[in-house]
């Protein structure tokens, strides 16, 4: 039974909802175009689909007016052969008393006499008109009304705020365009007020009126060229790009009239983007067990957006001790978010990168901003993620006591076993006397090593070193100053020895803080180093590279250590002997003067200034001579917080000294033009004779 | 003498004069046998009587029915009382236009108009500083009203010297949890606090170059704004005084006192010696008396102290300015040498931690830095910035004799300063404050040192602004003004003082800076306008009152003797109708035995009576 009620019921539903949604197609078209013109494609989409969802929810709510009891009526209605029972028809499996089964039997044979189709509603052709054309108004009055910055301008009155003088042009209407710069993405506008604030790099468009026209007229900028305008029709025109902030008057009576006031355009410099780590916090993180990738996560903003690609400088140290290899790649990155605030979380995988353990990897993010024709580059942060030893693991709280200067020694050791290899191989073809000198040269270098070490260790190799004492050192006093200056070491994490480089270290060795173990694997290999050395000397390397090999052992056996770390105890001073105090050599020691030039301070010209527009004893009541402060106004502007500012307060003391209004506002200005002076005290008051009196009775007690 | 004694004595001679006439006639008349005594009895007795009267007729006595009780309706006087009954309503200028009672143009005349009064009430807000003497005369009865909520008290600085940090202080009444802020001249907020519970406040500013500039004061109470007044300073440019610093060794605190000081434009000698009889800094000069007296303020560390502690005592007893440094823990003689200027040092020893007071922050910070130059840029420290490591003492200055001057923000005294002689010793317990320098401190460095030097430099005469808050339309008093003592006033216009006992007396008609010239010395004072700080007006008027109302008055007013109300035309009859009575009598021939006339002597007696 209800598959039939839905056969009848089905043609005027469907046509209740394609009448509902036809009258809302306009409507929404036209709320779309407005939408677009009013506020971008975002907001007629938007208008778009909330008008869909609200036209469907109609659209459903009127179909369903269509329901069995309309069904039953209107077939009653319309079609006298079913005698007013159709309603049998149509029951929900009620049970039918036989009377009212016979009925039922005679209309349904009557009833397919006529189609459900003759019950459809007729479409609300009036309406729909009417909503037509409502839509088509509504979208050419969207598409003719002129958005801002479109077309020609709107004209705002003017505000200057000059008394009406007859033949004497004055403005009487304006509009000043503001055409960002593209990259910024800001919209056009217009601005009703002369005064603004627009981008640097923004292009400024004036249209003016003026009343009566006047024969010539100019924005005369309060320093530099004046800017002409040009006649078009009823209007005047001018345009310039917005370079640096500056302050202008509107003039189109040059100068004939009373002086306009002034207008202020600022520039608002592009700001370079910030790059933040955003994880991890620390500058240095450590890997965890079975990390096998590791992913940065930098947040880059700008004020007008940051450039969707970034760079990011990789640099792998990879290694220990004398092993460490530095590589540097830059990788491209895409950044994810809107424009404005750009999130970067490169993946990196060790695997590919070659990370291995004992080594560093620092990434650092290089961003751009969107700014043209040059954009702004910054760096961000370096982050360092460092992949400790598996040989031994660092004791906490050791970093920065690194000391690295013993890989260099190392390396050298290396060096003169290859070279004293490759001088056996070449053995053969080479003059017997060439040979011994290049192994005499290796012996040389070997002497060098061999003495480096000695010093290491504390000279004990070639004699005992003199007691150190705090006071009283001099040249050649028993230990070192340092040596001769070290080749310094190229590349990225060159060793640096801050303590050769910056002083000397009071002790009577670096080995001195080494622990007993390795001071005394070192000996040995010292005493290597001199068989090694005599046999190199004597032209013999191959009886040279066995000592040679134990040396290295001998050095590889400390090097297990990785590093070597100075023990942290301050400097154990002797104590003072009193005794030996001032009794050294004094020549060219003389009471010395010590020069020195005070510091001057240089805020004349506004502090005059300020004190002749104020009320105190310099205060000028009449006209103030200005001439002096505007010249170092100019001069100064880099000082100054706002030059502008002061300028144009000067401009209009200088053309209404009468003004007070116009010389308090100068003279706030003043007040943060000026230098604050290093205060000297003020004097207290001298007692009086009875005041002198009462102090040298009371005070005497020390 | 006053002109009714003068009177008094005239007709007292006349009478006497009459007298006389009288028994001269009647002893003729007696040779003649014409003489009565009734009728010369009555002749004489009429004399004092016409004299009495013709006295009263002049000056009329004192009606013994004025009221004695007068009601005063000054500013702020509810519009009811001229409604209520009860004594006299008298409208002072000040009162509003509530009806009624009469108008007078001061309390005096009023009390002249009534002189039988002995007791006011005063309604409204009390009398001001016009009337107040005159209500000395009489009993007054006043209920102040309670002070509407504001600013109570406002001290401004005496002086600020040009770059220097100064403080205001003042009083909210009726205001508690509200906020004051300290507005710079260029209308930016430079401080802003809260009021503790009793009201009080200190905000702290800083001045540019010498002048007369005027701050504003904002008292807020949820952001909205109660009351706000001037704040005027006088920044003044000192003279430059002539510091020695003594170092016991050269060091960096040396090194950067010298470079404070000869930065901010003092004389400074430098003496840092380097053992050996060996000394840098400057050129050297002799450290006795002589030499001493040369200098208006010495800052000296405890190594250089031990050496040289006769003859800076000694100078100080003299006027010379000592600060006393040290450069790192002391030992225990210098201690108990230090306790001996009167600074009981208490505390553990050592050197402890300095807790900094945070730095303002940014938008603060930048109201109280002037621009920067080349050779100083502005160099800020923000709240966030690291802290630096600056120590003291673990000793605290203290003692009844000791004033404590400087604090760090844990409450630990650094500074402290008392009086020897007429100079005085100030102890400075901070240790390497030079770090201040290098940190964005620059400005608590300075003033640390600037407070130190300004509590114990040698005086000298300086300019100063006259205290106290003026209001326009009011009578102030100005005091050692010499002969020719002039008020400069806010257009320039000059006004001469007529100078009593060496004061004068000046009405400023309008608000603004003045300044009072004596000769060459130049004195400025600021006058606020009528209406600005009406709560702390009427804080003032309401405690004079206050000590008028618990005085009883010596006298009642009928000191006041001239003048007065009794009406003087029934005397003028009386006298008519006795002179009438008078003139018949001798006219007349009762009581005379033989009738003669004796023309010549009536129109003498008439006369005589007639005189005055």
């Amino acid at each position: 039974m209800t598959g039939l009620l839905a056969h009848w019921i089905a043609p005027a539903r469907r046509r209740a909802l394609a009448d509902t949604l036809a009258m809302a197609m306009p409507l929404l078209i036209a709320g779309g175009v407005v939408g677009w013109r009013g506020g971008g494609p975002v907001i007629a989409l938007l208008i778009v689909a909330i008008g869909s969802a609200m036209a469907i929810l109609i659209a459903r709510r009127r179909a369903a007016r269509f329901d069995r009891a309309w069904l039953v009526r209107s077939l009653d209605n319309s079609r006298p052969e079913l005698e007013d029972s159709s309603a049998l028809l149509f029951a929900e499996d009620a049970p039918l008393a036989p009377l009212q089964a016979l009925q039922h039997t005679r209309i349904a044979a009557r009833i397919d006499q006529g189609a459900p189709d003759d019950l459809r509603p007729g479409w609300s052709r009036r309406t729909l008109l009417a909503v037509s054309i409502m839509a088509a108004t509504l979208i050419i009055a969207a598409l003719l009304c002129p958005r801002p910055g479109e077309g020609p301008p709107m004209l705002a009155p003017a505000q200057e705020g000059l008394p009406a003088r007859p033949g004497i042009p004055r403005l009487v209407a304006q509009n000043l365009r503001i055409i960002p710069p593209s990259y910024t993405g800001l919209s056009v506008r217009d601005s009703a007020s002369l005064d603004a604030r627009a981008p640097r790099g923004a292009r400024l468009e004036w249209t003016l009126r003026f009343d009566p026209q006047p024969s010539n007229a100019v924005l005369a900028m309060l320093a530099g060229q004046p800017l002409s305008l040009r006649r078009d029709g009823e209007t005047w025109i001018a345009s310039r790009t917005l370079d640096a902030s500056f302050l202008y008057r509107v003039d189109p009576a040059t100068a004939r009239g009373p002086t306009p006031p002034l207008h202020r355009i600022d520039a608002i410099a592009d700001a370079p983007p910030q790059v933040k780590a955003l994880s991890p916090t620390a500058s240095l993180s450590m890997v965890t067990a079975g990390q096998r990738s590791w992913t940065p996560v930098f947040a880059a903003t700008d004020d007008y957006g940051v450039a969707a690609t970034a760079r990011l400088r990789v640099t792998l140290a990879i290694g220990e001790g004398e092993n460490v290899t530095f590589s540097e790649r830059e990788i491209a990155l895409t950044g994810s978010g809107p424009a404005r605030d750009r999130r970067f979380a490169p993946r990196l995988d060790f695997s590919s990168f070659g990370f291995v353990a004992g080594g560093d990897m620092v990434v650092q993010l290089i961003v751009r901003d969107n700014r043209s024709p040059t954009p702004q580059e910054v760096r961000g942060p370096s982050m360092i993620l460092r992949w400790p030893s598996t040989k031994e693991p660092e004791s906490g709280g050791m970093e920065g006591m690194v000391n690295t200067t013993l890989p260099a020694y190392f390396r050298s050791q290396r060096q003169i076993i290859i070279d004293a290899e490759a001088l056996i191989k070449q053995k053969r073809g080479m003059a017997l006397d060439r040979y011994v000198t290049r192994s005499a040269s290796i012996g040389g270098d070997q002497q060098i090593l061999r003495g480096r070490y000695s010093q290491f260790l504390g000279g004990e190799e070639e004699g005992e070193p003199a007691l150190p004492t705090a006071d009283g050192h001099q040249e050649g006093d028993g230990h070192d100053h340092g040596g001769p200056p070290k080749q310094p070491s190229t590349g990225f994490g060159a060793p640096e020895d801050v303590l050769g480089d910056f002083g000397h270290p009071h002790d009577d060795s670096p080995a001195s803080s080494l622990d007993p173990e390795t001071r005394a694997i070192l000996k040995q290999a010292v005493d290597e180093m001199w068989q090694s050395e005599r046999e190199l000397k004597q032209g013999r390397p191959d009886l040279a590279l066995p000592f040679a090999y134990k040396a290295l052992r001998f050095i590889k056996e400390v090097q297990q250590a990785t590093r070597i770390f100075l023990s942290r105890v301050g400097p154990e001073l002797p104590p003072i002997d009193a005794t030996r105090r001032m009794t050294g050599k004094r020549e060219g020691l003389a009471s010395r003067t010590l020069a020195l030039a005070p510091v001057e301070g240089r805020d004349g010209p506004a502090a005059a200034a300020w004190r002749a527009l104020g009320e105190g004893p310099d205060a000028i009541r009449g006209p103030i001579a200005l001439d002096a402060l505007e010249d170092w106004t100019r001069t100064n502007a880099g000082r100054l917080p706002d030059a502008l500012a002061l300028l144009g307060a000067i401009d209009s003391v200088r053309s209404d000294p009468a003004c007070m209004a116009c010389r308090a506002r100068l003279r706030a200005q003043l007040w943060t033009a000026m230098e604050r002076p290093l205060a000297r005290p003020a004097r207290r008051r001298p007692a009086d004779a009875g005041g002198a009196r009462y102090l040298g009775a009371i005070g005497g007690t020390p | 003498m006053t002109i009714q004694w003068a009177v008094m004595l005239i007709l007292g001679f006349a009478t006497f004069l009459a007298w006389v006439r009288l028994s001269l006639w009647h002893s003729r008349g007696r040779r003649t046998g014409q003489a009565s005594p009734v009728r010369l009895a009555l002749l004489m007795l009429l004399q004092p009587l016409v004299s009495a009267l013709l006295y009263y007729a002049l000056f009329p006595p004192m009606v013994g029915g004025g009221p004695t009780d007068l009601r005063i309706a000054t500013a702020g006087t509810s519009r009811l009382a001229a409604a209520v009954d009860g004594a006299p309503l008298i409208l002072l200028p000040e009162a509003p236009a509530i009806g009624g009672g009469e108008a007078t143009p001061d309390l005096a005349t009023a009390l002249r108009r009534h002189p039988g009064v002995r007791t006011i009430t005063v309604l409204g807000k009390g009398l001001g500083p016009r009337d107040i003497d005159a209500a000395r005369q009489v009993a007054v009865e006043f209920d102040s009203p309670p002070l509407r909520p504001g600013i109570l008290n406002l001290t401004p600085p005496p002086t600020a010297p040009a770059g220097g940090r100064f403080v205001v202080g003042g009083t909210l009444a009726g205001l508690s949890e509200a906020t004051v802020e300290l507005i710079d001249p260029a209308g930016r907020v430079t401080d802003s606090g809260s009021a503790d519970r009793d009201g009080h406040f200190l905000l702290a500013g800083t001045a540019r170059a010498a002048g007369a500039v005027n701050f504003t004061l904002r008292a807020r109470k949820d952001k909205r704004l109660i009351e706000q007044a001037d704040v005027p300073v006088w920044v003044t440019d000192s003279t430059r005084p002539r510091l020695l610093i003594l170092a016991g060794a050269p060091g960096p605190e040396a090194k950067y006192l010298r470079r404070w000081a000869s930065d901010a434009g003092f004389d400074v000698t430098t003496q840092m010696s380097a053992g050996g009889g060996i000394a840098l800094g400057d050129a050297p000069v002799a450290l006795d008396a002589a030499g001493l007296r040369r200098f208006d303020v010495a800052i000296v560390d405890d190594r250089a102290w031990a050496g040289l502690r006769g003859p800076l005592i000694a100078a100080v007893r003299g006027g010379l300015g000592l600060v006393l440094r040290a450069g790192g823990a002391i030992d225990g003689v210098t201690r108990s040498q230090w306790q001996a200027l009167g600074f009981g040092l208490s505390g553990p020893g050592g050197v402890a931690p300095l807790a900094l007071p945070n730095a303002s922050d940014e938008a603060v910070a930048r109201t109280r830095h002037g621009i920067g130059s080349d050779e100083a840029p502005v160099d800020m420290a923000l709240p966030e910035d690291f802290a630096p490591d600056v120590g003291r003492l673990g000793l605290t200055p203290g003692g009844g004799e000791a004033v404590p001057m400087l604090q760090d923000a844990g409450g630990a005294t650094l500074g402290a300063w008392r009086a020897i002689g007429i100079g005085r010793v100030a102890l400075f317990t901070g240790i390497d404050s030079y770090v201040l320098t290098l940190t964005g401190r620059r400005d608590l460095y300075g003033d640390w040192w600037n407070g130190l030097l300004t509590a114990v430099a040698r005086p000298a005469p300086s300019s100063h602004m006259i205290p106290g808050i003026l209001w326009a339309g009011e009578r102030m008093a100005l005091c050692d003004i010499g002969s020719d003592g002039q008020v400069e006033n806010t257009d320039s216009a000059q006004t001469r003082l007529a100078p009593v006992a060496g004061c004068g007396a000046f009405w400023p008609a309008r608000a603004g800076w003045h300044q009072l010239r004596v000769k060459d010395a130049l004195r400025p004072f600021y006058v606020q306008s009528h209406d600005a700080l009406p709560t702390m007006r009427a804080a003032r008027d309401r405690q004079a009152m206050a000590m008028r109302s618990t005085t009883t008055p010596g006298a009642p007013a009928v000191a006041v003797t001239t003048g007065g109300s009794g009406s003087a035309w029934p005397f003028w009859v009386a006298w008519l109708v006795a002179s009438a009575l008078l003139w018949w009598l001798e006219r007349s021939r009762v009581g005379r035995r033989v009738t003669l006339s004796s023309g010549q002597a009536e129109p003498a007696l008439a006369t005589a009576s007639a005189a005055p």
